[in-house]
């Protein structure tokens, strides 16, 4: 037993002077978590609530080529298996009058004029018309092409999170909002204090329930260990956001609205992996 | 005439009475409630039974189908004169399309499985939280277990093709739903 506790001390000793970071060693952490639940106080470890606020997507995604083609073949199949509707037939035939028309060259001229008969021809015409008229915001807007990750209106086909800069212990880092539990609240009132305090009172979410999605639990770094914090565990809430106008909140300059593929850039190795665990692909 | 007191012809003045002789027959007449009231009473009696025998009859019998429209093939359609002419598909069109769907299980196949799978690790990512925060403190988890009751229902717009267009004026006009409602 002794071999094993000074070489795991004498490890974490080399970690922690080289970062200070926050270590956090699941097994190693285990370990000595079961060694010092005998001897320590109750509650070693200190409690976040950090609150995950996603922005859902506005605009569906673009298809994949297999649902391309599969999209194709069905319209296809559906127009084969399908018989002539109304208009069409009424097209056929004033396509069909015109030709014997014609054909037979001025027969019917007492029928043609004075009457100004509208046919089928023309009236998709004149839709067709009317839709190129009408122009749809663009799906790429500006803000993806200056990639401006402070706005809200980047990819709107995907989930963006937001993230703060937070200084956690000594350092700076991209976290998401995060804040100590005080006792006499629930962890989800952290996360809503949290989540109040990045982005003012007025935000508009819809919390998903009373559980936490995700933990990410670190061990202090043996200088700032005492007797009573071993380390702090960071309860995950997520949220959905509901106003997409937030005009009056942000109180700091350092945030961020990031998808998924970007977290790698901004959360550290060990964070990210709890992150996206609880985070869907979309 | 006119010599006459209006005390000689006590009833003349009255409306209740059209002629002098038939003054008793005519206030009877009129008077229907204070006829016999036994014959009456009765036949209102009959009558509301005979009502709700026939009602009963009514509700006894099965209730009528509600058709559904749907299935339902509209007259007009049924003669063959709409069927659509189209050249027969070729060996290459055939074979192309067997081979589109195969590949669309196997790729319709992967996606249900990656999103199971996704939703494996949600749950598991869940339990460990639970879990993390019952070691911690009880009434923490007791009050995370709890139900929001504030959760459901739960609505929400999906996306759309495009993004919303600012300052967009929609087209006037009021949508007059025909369809027609059943009752049993």
């Amino acid at each position: 037993m002794f071999p094993g506790t000074s070489g795991g001390r004498g490890a974490r000793r080399e970690r922690g002077g080289n970062m200070a970071a926050p270590v956090s060693v699941m097994a190693a952490s285990a370990r000595w978590g079961r060694r010092f639940g005998t001897a320590a106080a109750p509650r070693p470890w200190r409690l976040f609530g950090a609150m995950c606020l996603l922005r859902p997507p506005r605009i569906t995604q673009p298809l994949e080529k297999e649902e391309e083609e599969m999209a194709a073949l069905m319209a296809q199949i559906e127009l084969e298996k399908s018989q002539y509707s109304d208009h069409e037939i009424r097209k056929l035939q004033e396509e069909e009058q015109l030709r014997r028309r014609k054909e037979s060259a001025y027969d019917d001229e007492d029928e043609a004029p004075g009457k100004t008969v509208i046919m089928a021809q023309d009236l998709e015409d004149k839709w067709e018309q009317k839709l190129l008229q009408f122009k749809a915001a663009p799906r790429i807007t500006d803000a993806d092409k200056n990639n401006d990750r402070m706005s809200l209106n980047r990819k709107l086909d995907s989930n963006l999170m937001l993230l703060v800069k937070q200084k956690i212990g000594n350092q700076q880092l991209w976290l998401l909002p995060q804040v100590e539990w005080q006792p006499g609240e629930t962890l989800r009132g952290t996360a809503e204090r949290a989540m109040a305090m990045f982005l003012g009172d007025r935000i508009q979410a819809k919390v998903l329930g009373n559980a936490p999605h995700g933990i990410y639990k670190y061990k202090y770094p043996r200088a700032i260990r005492t007797e009573d914090t071993v380390g702090a565990k960071v309860f995950f809430f997520k949220a959905f956001l509901q106003s997409s106008d937030l005009s009056q909140a942000e109180l700091k300059e350092d945030h961020l609205w990031v998808a998924k593929d970007e977290l790698g850039d901004y959360l550290k190795l060990e964070y990210l992996k709890k992150v996206n665990r609880f985070l869907l692909d979309l | 005439l006119s010599s006459w007191l209006p005390q000689m012809v006590p009833f003349r003045g009255s409306h209740w009475q059209s002629s002098l002789l038939g003054l008793r027959a005519s206030l009877l007449m009129r008077a229907q409630p204070k006829k016999k009231k036994k014959v009456d009473v009765k036949r209102e009696q009959a009558q509301k039974d005979r009502m709700k025998k026939k009602i009963k009859k009514l509700e006894k019998a099965a209730p009528e189908m509600i058709p559904i429209e749907d299935f339902i093939a509209p007259l007009k359609y049924s003669d063959n004169s709409r069927v659509r002419s189209l050249p027969p598909l070729s060996f290459e069109e055939t074979e192309r399309r067997v081979l589109l769907m195969k590949k669309w299980c196997l790729f319709k196949q992967k996606q249900d499985k990656a999103e199971k799978q996704a939703i494996q690790t949600l749950v598991a990512a869940q339990q460990e939280a639970l879990k993390e925060l019952r070691l911690e403190s009880e009434e923490l988890y007791q009050a995370a277990i709890r139900r929001d009751e504030g959760l459901f229902p739960y609505e929400r717009e999906g996306p759309s093709y495009s993004p919303p267009l600012p300052g967009y004026d929609p087209p006037e006009g009021k949508c007059v739903d025909i369809t027609k409602v059943y009752t049993q």
